[in-house]
């Protein structure tokens, strides 16, 4: 595992509903590592209040990058399971910190950094995927860079509202609602000189709005940047069996092969637990059967050679025999 | 030595059985620059996407091509995607203009006619030859005259090939080089 920073809760605000920002300090109040625009911690959450397992939640950090001193955070509460929601109740568990309280997460890491040959910055965000967005804007207005910033979100439940306002002036739009997102955004996407670059983080729905309307009009891959955050829950799935190492171990359905693993006493290196950060494959091993892919990391290449898969969300695909079965090793 | 496929060298450079790439259809302003002998690619390219906002020009060498590059991308928006007809140096070039303009790999396209040619960038003199070689061959320098091998490796910025003495480790040889008076300073 990565190396921890032990932090401390300076202080919580709880201004919007649902959304809590979170300070974070080192108890010492020594500098914090630096990090890249759009950088996010992972924290590591604990068992108990429902939670069985341990968990570790990406969050983005919204403060200053450059000599920080502070760590920000803001996390939407997402209803649990035992409340009739998909959430596992990490960022419940955030919601119910105090100031004083201690934690630990790894030092800032950048999967959505700004790239910096880009002319100009587009940045889209909807609900709480504005965080990212947010440290983006900062430096862009820091070093002068030309930005332009859309966000959406529930009238009365934006994040930040008034700091990006005051950030970004009349590069900023705010908009409620799904109909006028769409006609901005195909009048916005159409009008970008190019050298830009769009940056999009939101639920996933709206991320595949924006790429939808954005391939439509012509923006090619290489401009087009995800934040992958609030990933869909994923469906229970089939039961399968796993070989590793000589045993033959049970995933049922609700259980991923991950936690089978961890069960079986194995141990797998991971961190997000959702498919997003990579940390987790596990190679193919000969007489596997197929792999049903659901990770946000592999590229279409490697799903396409069969020789790894991410634990914490992929499973067994049935052969033609019926059976679902993978070998893998660690 | 490295294999092709591991170099900074694209295929359409350097392998005339490559097949033929085609424009991206997601694209939606086209500039086509053809360059000469090559306009049997642009014709093709052009049926290809046609009924889109296509601007061809038609260049008699690469600053041409490249100055039409540059008025089109002045007052180009993003889906815009630029598609050049002609040798591989001349497409090269192009290409080196393009990303200086700040276009990615994905908004390029290259029809290669030939790749006989080769720009080849002198490490020690910094003068330029253009030949015809081929990658891992030699050639003399027209600045300093060395013999300069030609290395797989091509400048993204500047599109010429890296060119660097071939016999520099045997003894002797450097001081014999014609034309290297000061070169060294």
């Amino acid at each position: 595992m990565s190396a921890r920073l032990d932090l401390v809760v300076t202080s919580v605000d709880d201004a919007v509903p649902g959304i809590r920002s979170v300070t974070l300090a080192a108890p010492d109040g020594a500098a914090l590592p630096p990090y890249t625009p759009g950088s996010h911690l992972v924290v590591d959450v604990p068992v108990g209040g429902g939670r069985t397992r341990k968990a570790a939640n990406a969050y983005s950090l919204t403060g200053e990058s450059v000599h920080p001193t502070s760590y920000a955070i803001s996390v939407l509460r997402c209803a649990t399971t035992a409340e009739g929601g998909t959430g596992a109740g990490g960022s419940a568990w955030v919601h119910g910190l105090a100031v004083g309280d201690r934690l630990t997460a790894t030092p800032p890491r950048s999967a959505f950094a700004p790239v910096h040959v880009a002319t100009r910055h587009l940045l889209v965000g909807a609900g709480i995927g504005i965080t990212p967005l947010l440290s983006h804007l900062r430096s862009h207005v820091r070093w002068g860079r030309d930005a332009e910033l859309v966000y959406v979100f529930r009238d009365g439940h934006g994040a930040h509202v008034d700091e990006l306002k005051e950030l970004g002036g009349d590069r900023v739009t705010f908009l409620h609602d799904r109909a006028g997102l769409a006609e901005h955004l195909a009048v916005r996407l159409a009008e970008q000189p190019l050298g830009t670059h769009l940056y999009t983080c939101g639920p996933a729905g709206f991320m595949d709005a924006v790429v939808a309307t954005a391939t439509d009009l012509g923006w090619p891959a290489s401009r087009v940047h995800l934040e992958p955050f609030g990933v869909a829950a994923l469906d229970p799935g089939e039961p399968f069996t796993v070989g590793v190492a000589g045993r033959v171990l049970e995933v049922p359905s609700g259980t991923s092969l991950l936690e089978a693993l961890e069960d079986g006493g194995l141990s797998v290196p991971n961190l997000c637990r959702q498919g997003v950060c990579g940390e987790c494959r596990v190679e193919v091993a000969p007489g596997s059967g197929p792999v049903l892919h659901r990770d946000l990391y592999l590229d279409d290449a490697t799903r396409a050679s069969g020789s790894c898969l991410m634990a914490c969300v992929s499973r067994a695909l049935p052969a033609a025999d019926g059976r679902a079965h993978l070998e893998v090793t660690l | 030595m490295v294999g092709m496929n591991q170099t900074s060298v694209p295929r359409w450079a350097w392998d005339e059985t490559a097949p033929g790439a085609a424009p991206d259809p997601r694209g939606r302003t086209f500039t086509l620059l053809v360059l000469p002998g090559a306009a049997a690619v642009a014709d093709r390219w052009a049926e290809a996407v046609a009924g889109r906002a296509v601007r061809r020009h038609e260049a008699a060498d690469v600053p041409t091509a490249v100055a039409a590059l540059h008025a089109d991308l002045a007052t180009a928006r993003v889906g815009h995607r630029v598609l050049v007809a002609g040798t591989a140096r001349e497409c090269l070039a192009v290409r080196a203009a393009g990303v200086r303009a700040g276009l990615a790999d994905d908004e390029m396209t290259f029809g290669v006619v030939s790749t006989a040619d080769r720009a080849v960038w002198c490490v020690h003199c910094d003068a330029t030859t253009v030949a015809p070689v081929a990658i891992d061959d030699v050639v003399a320098c027209t600045g300093c005259a060395r013999s300069l091998l030609v290395y797989p490796h091509v400048s993204r910025r500047t599109g010429e090939h890296l060119g660097f003495m071939v016999d520099a480790e045997q003894p002797g040889t450097a001081a014999e080089q014609p034309g290297t008076a000061g070169v060294a300073a």
